[in-house]
């Protein structure tokens, strides 16, 4: 229905400039850049905004001492992380990953081995290993991406979910996991109520980290790139794209970023089981996080992670007796998918871009052609 | 001139089907070289061979004297080959300017194409430059996908040309594409030429070809026919042959008419440039024909006769298309009752649409299709089919990992009466053996010609009054091609009425008691189908020339 609209500008486009060359491409430059300004008009806006919840995260655990409350803050956190790298991957390539458990086990096992092995103590001595933990997951994406890489689509998502079930079974089986019984980290030096406050900066630090990261992959033409990726791929490899390079580096960047949150996650647990390390509900978890904040956006997957981590861990402790957690996330996930397809970031910035070119008092067919402004202020 | 691209001994095929057969182009520097063939003649496949999107088992190409045979894409673009895709393909959910700025290296070491911003301050006013060139610099930061068809056709070219390609490969540039916008295409592909590009372009409607293009090459059934200049081309009788189909079978019966054909092909191209006729819908003596058809006479045409019974199928003043630009424009044409129908034309002239939009897939924008009397168009397809109308759809469309059996019983499935289908099922068993004989193997396994009777089967398992064909021969060898034609004619002598497609316009002509002529989405011939067969203006049609006066 858009393109039946759309036609009829279509039919004048191409004569007028051809027609009328010099006064034409003057015209239709500055109608360009009068898109342009926009976003930089409402960006000291935005900016405010950011800082306020920047601010608000940084005092957090210092105003609110509650362990309970500052714990479900740092699981939050943690899937925040976990979900903008994974968005960092498939959101932007489009390749749906069902099996980035294995990079967030694999860098709790990191962790916890590393400790064992080099003796090192709990607390602010582990977290210096963090980034080896990512290092270690990135590795293990080298082989995994390229396997897995070679088939897209629905047998993409199928590979990933295989790769997944062998990491578990090859956890419960080697003898440097401990199988079953697991392996136990080091305790931290922590107590009482202050507990939870290095975990949750170090996963804020964590966070901060990965999302400039995401930021700065959406800018950069590797970023320009796999969105290409994402829209046609084929396409994209005819106008000289190395797809095959740029899927896989963005893969081992996901997986850098989840293996560093995994072992934070774990040290902050204690312990690493198999089924625990490599969880096929972390698998989904992270999915449906940025689907239900939008795919491909920078703080879809930060809102969703947010929403839902805190919803469901907040549930669980109220509710874990019954099974009635499972049923609010499962209904609260429906309800936005079916109002909101696309996600709750993409609908709603649409919606506010909508109203304020109404304000403006822009004519209702220009209306329609503002999602795409939409989509650059995002 | 040396060769940029140089073609030559490509063989590849899909299963047993030869696309390209040994076919042989060479594309010189600073041309502008026209690719045209009739359908599966294998010009896709020539480029997506070329540009590395399909592996071949023999033969070679080379540019600028390097082989890139079975080159992958990304190095065939970076070699300086760009190329466009027949359904414009882009980014759509990237903004337009995006969409130009994914090309602007071709060849960048991944390090640096992985750090630095996704354009420079210089490629995104490069990029604003191009979109200006092609006209669409007001749209630079709508997504891709809200653009027009026309408008993607024109992102697609300029999103070749960041990258500075030395030769645009483009496929079928004008094709489903507004008359304005086509002279507009013409002119910025003119003008690429003229600041050095080499092109090779693809394109079925060849009044474009003929008027761009220095040199044309000729594909028929995967292999090179000619190469020449337009004018040599037009006027060559094995180019209009391979066009209208050949006929080996009664090629002796035939040579009569096809000197009358030749004839017309030639009287054509002396005549191109005074030929001002319009040939729609007139069957008046033409002063000019060499011979006039002896079956009927003027006045005899379909749509001029007064008295005869109520057509079928009808279609009034429709106009139809895909959210661009309509393909059929005021589409009127009459299938009378127990007849065969058979529409021909050139590739993209709405042969297709007009089935699509009479079996409801496709809802007119404009004018009324009616069955028996009775407004059709605006029902579902499936009232329609209940209506007794049924299509077999170009594309091979059986379930092929399904038995025949159960692709004939498919057929029946709106048929609640088990007993009914039982009893047509022994009907079409009787009619078509194969479908007896070879009940339980999979559809898969047959050849093309039994696929197609399987199909017929399936069609006849719901006893429609109408039975659409879309290019029943498509694909297949002369001899398979005749039985499924007498297939054709037998259905009809049970009482089918017929309306055919087909790209063979001799031989599916010679079937049909009516001829339709569309072109460019108008009705330019109706007649008998010998009348529309040898009627002189039919080699223009095809190659361009003297009707496209009144298309504007």
């Amino acid at each position: 229905m858009t393109l039946d609209k759309q036609t009829s500008a279509a039919g004048d486009a191409p004569a007028s400039p051809a027609a009328a060359a010099a006064p034409g491409a003057g015209g239709d430059r500055t109608q360009a850049a009068a898109a342009g300004p926009q976003p930089a008009l409402r960006s000291p806006l935005r900016l405010g905004a950011r800082g306020l919840i920047l601010l608000a995260l940084v005092v957090f655990p210092l105003v609110i001492t509650d362990p309970t409350t500052t714990a479900i803050a740092f699981f939050a956190l943690v899937f925040m992380v976990a979900a903008t790298s994974w968005n960092m991957f498939s959101g932007y390539s489009g390749y749906l990953a069902l099996g980035h458990a294995v990079f967030f086990g694999s860098g709790g096992y990191a962790l916890a081995l590393l400790c064992q092995q080099l003796g090192v103590g709990g607390g602010w001595p582990s977290f210096a290993l963090l980034p080896l933990c990512g290092i270690v997951a990135a590795l293990i994406a080298v082989p995994v991406g390229l396997i897995a890489l070679r088939t897209r689509r629905h047998t993409f998502v199928v590979v990933t979910i295989a790769i997944f079930f062998i990491f578990q079974l090859v956890a419960y089986n080697v003898g440097f996991t401990g199988g079953t019984s697991g392996v136990f980290l080091p305790a931290p030096p922590f107590s009482g109520a202050s507990f939870n406050t290095p975990f949750y900066y170090v996963a804020f630090a964590i966070l901060v980290l990965s999302v400039t990261t995401s930021w700065l992959v959406r800018r950069s033409r590797f970023g320009l790139q796999l969105l290409a990726i994402r829209d046609d791929e084929d396409r994209a490899l005819g106008l000289g794209v190395k797809t095959r390079r740029v899927k896989l580096s963005a893969f081992i960047l996901s997986a850098f970023f989840v293996g560093m949150i995994g072992g934070l996650y774990f040290d902050f647990i204690g312990q690493v089981f198999p089924n625990t390390a490599y969880d096929p509900l972390f698998d989904l978890a992270v999915a449906l996080m940025a689907f239900f904040g939008g795919l491909g956006t920078l703080t879809g997957p930060l809102l969703g992670a947010a929403v839902l981590e805190s919803l469901q861990q907040y549930l669980t402790l109220s509710f874990s007796s019954s099974a009635l957690y499972l049923i609010a996330y499962g209904v609260l996930f429906l309800v936005v998918i079916l109002i909101m397809p696309r996600g709750v970031v993409p609908e709603i910035s649409d919606l506010l871009a909508r109203r304020r070119l109404k304000a403006i008092g822009a004519s209702r067919a220009a209306d329609k052609q503002l999602s795409g402004v939409a989509e650059v202020l995002r | 001139m040396s060769n940029l691209i140089e073609v030559s001994g490509i063989v590849k095929a899909y299963g047993g089907i030869k696309a390209l057969a040994g076919c042989a182009l060479e594309v010189r520097e600073g041309e502008i070289n026209g690719l045209i063939g009739p359908n599966g003649s294998g010009k896709t496949t020539l480029f997506n061979v070329i540009t590395g999107y399909e592996q071949v088992q023999q033969g070679l190409v080379k540019f600028r004297g390097v082989d890139i045979t079975n080159a992958p894409p990304d190095r065939v673009f970076g070699l300086g080959i760009g190329r466009t895709f027949q359904l414009t393909r882009m980014f759509a959910r990237l903004t337009v300017l995006e969409n130009v700025l994914v090309a602007t290296q071709r060849e960048e070491g991944w390090a640096r194409s992985v750090t630095r911003l996704a354009g420079s301050q210089l490629e995104r006013a490069r990029a604003l430059e191009l979109l200006d060139f092609v006209g669409i610099t007001r749209l630079a930061n709508e997504p891709a996908g809200n653009l027009s068809y026309g408008q993607r056709k024109l992102l697609e070219l300029a999103s070749l040309l960041i990258a500075d390609p030395a030769v645009l490969l483009l496929d079928e540039p004008a094709g489903g594409v507004n008359p304005t916008l086509i002279n507009h295409l013409s002119d910025r592909i003119k003008d690429l030429n003229r600041d050095g590009k080499t092109i090779l372009v693809v394109e079925h409607n060849m009044e474009f070809v003929m008027g761009i293009c220095s040199r044309i090459t000729v594909l028929s059934q995967g292999s090179t026919l000619m190469a020449g200049a337009p004018a040599e081309v037009r006027s060559s009788p094995a180019v209009l042959e391979a066009y209208l189909g050949a006929d080996e079978e009664e090629a002796a019966l035939d040579a009569e008419l096809r000197r009358e054909l030749d004839a017309a092909a030639h009287a054509n191209a002396t005549r191109l440039a005074s030929v001002q006729a319009t040939v729609v819908r007139e069957q008046g003596p033409d002063a000019g024909s060499p011979r006039e058809p002896e079956a009927a006479g003027p006045g005899a045409s379909v749509r001029t006769r007064p008295n005869g019974p109520p057509p079928l199928l009808q279609l009034s003043g429709v106009c139809a298309g895909y959210g661009g630009a309509d393909i059929l424009k005021e589409v009127t044409l009459e299938v009378p009752e127990g007849a065969i129908t058979c529409v021909v034309g050139p590739n993209g002239a709405g042969k297709s649409t007009v089935m699509k939009t009479v079996s409801g897939l496709l809802r007119p924008r404009a004018g009324e299709v009616s069955f028996r009397g009775e407004r059709v168009s605006g029902m579902t397809p499936k009232q329609i089919l209940a209506k007794g109308i049924a299509q077999i759809p170009q594309a091979h469309s059986l379930f092929p990992e399904m038995t025949v059996q159960e692709n004939v019983e498919m057929g029946a499935f709106t048929v609640g009466d088990r007993r009914l289908v039982r009893k047509r099922l022994a009907a079409v068993q009787e009619l078509y053996p194969v479908v007896r004989d070879r009940a339980h193997e999979k559809a898969g396994s047959l050849s093309g010609g039994q696929q197609r009777l399987v199909e017929f089967a399936r069609c006849l398992m719901l006893d429609p009054d109408l039975i659409m064909l879309d290019e029943p021969s498509m694909g297949l060898d002369p001899r398979t091609r005749s039985m499924v034609f007498d297939m054709v004619a037998l259905m009809n002598r049970q009482g089918k009425t017929i309306l055919l497609v087909e790209q063979n316009a001799r031989a599916g002509l010679k079937l049909s008691s009516h001829g339709v002529v569309l072109e460019n989405g108008r009705v330019r011939l109706t007649g008998s189908g010998h009348e529309v067969l040898t009627h002189p203006e039919i080699g223009a049609l095809y190659l361009g020339g003297a009707v496209t006066a009144t298309a504007a």
